[in-house]
């Protein structure tokens, strides 16, 4: 009978096996992160100014097509290969169909659209200072089981939470 | 131990007072009597909460505005060097180049090289998936 011991042994990454299966691993897998994700805004002027000014993203790139399509894609400080596009679905060079535009206002004037969760080292310090600058929070900061949480929004249709994830 | 609300409201703003008074020869003393409260205590407080030394932030949020400001083709590096307030040349083009990889130049000339290529050639810079799908809808 094989001891646990020997298990590990074989399977370790310093030996020959355990360095081919990482080799394996390394050139099979497809997908191995996310590069862009998408963020609709009502305001692609407001949601530049709030994103770069108010939260120090950096833009990465603000190009306008000929037929007026804008992209805007900002990078958060400790992320610089994560492209968050900020598109504007109210844009009739975006989506043609009227009805659809109008979904897309419905839901980001309601705040329906599920957004995201922004890491902070500091949930309190960050919310004093986002506060100082202006932004619009749900409540202070309240103890989670999971961190230190509080509610945010863009002022452009979207609320995140803003997490001090708790230090296990 | 647990920092106080008055305490880190201090903290905050001896951060906003360096935001705003980037491109002055601000140092710890300034900060810290700005945020009404000791240059021991403020280093100490603030380095827990944020992770880095008030000098290292200040040099990162430096080096930051003049990458912004040799993309804009407005000011010469000299000026640059001098508006975010860095003393001298020398220690301005060595920071730079440890936090970016490049130096001043060379990163300007990066930087207007890829805006004319966004203004030239703005779908190089989006996916296609972006292009096609969202047009049809």
């Amino acid at each position: 009978m094989a001891s646990p011991k020997f298990e590990k042994k074989q399977f370790s990454r310093n030996s020959s096996v355990g360095k081919g299966l990482a080799l394996i691993y390394k050139f099979t897998l497809m997908v191995t992160k996310l590069s862009h994700a998408t963020l609709y805004v009502t305001d692609q002027n407001k949601a530049l100014d709030f994103y770069s000014k108010t939260l120090g993203f950096k833009v990465h790139t603000d190009a306008t097509m000929e037929s007026g399509f804008r992209w805007l894609a900002v990078t958060p400080p400790d992320q610089p290969d994560l492209h968050i596009t900020l598109l504007s679905p109210l844009n009739e060079f975006m989506y043609k169909d009227e009805d659809v535009r109008a979904a897309f206002k419905l839901l980001l004037d309601k705040g329906a659209l599920g957004a995201g969760v922004f890491y902070t080292p500091d949930c309190r310090a960050t919310y004093e200072e986002l506060k100082a600058k202006g932004v619009v929070f749900r409540g202070e900061p309240k103890e989670q089981f999971y961190g230190i949480e509080a509610i945010l929004t863009d002022g452009c249709g979207n609320w995140f939470s803003m997490t001090q994830p708790k230090q296990i | 131990m647990n920092i106080s609300l008055v305490l880190y409201r201090k903290i905050v703003a001896g951060k906003i007072y360096m935001d705003q008074n980037l491109h002055d020869p601000i140092n710890l003393q300034h900060i810290s009597r700005n945020a009404c409260i000791s240059r021991f205590h403020f280093h100490r407080l603030f380095t827990r909460v944020y992770k880095r030394t008030p000098h290292q932030y200040l040099t990162k949020k430096r080096i930051r505005l003049a990458c912004e400001l040799l993309s804009e083709e407005k000011l010469s590096v000299t000026e640059i060097c001098n508006s975010v307030g860095f003393a001298s040349m020398g220690s301005f083009s060595t920071l730079f180049k440890k936090e970016m990889g490049i130096g001043p130049s060379m990163y300007r000339h990066h930087a207007i090289t890829r805006r004319q290529e966004e203004i030239k050639k703005p779908t190089s810079f989006i996916p296609h998936c972006f292009i096609d799908g969202f047009t049809q809808i």
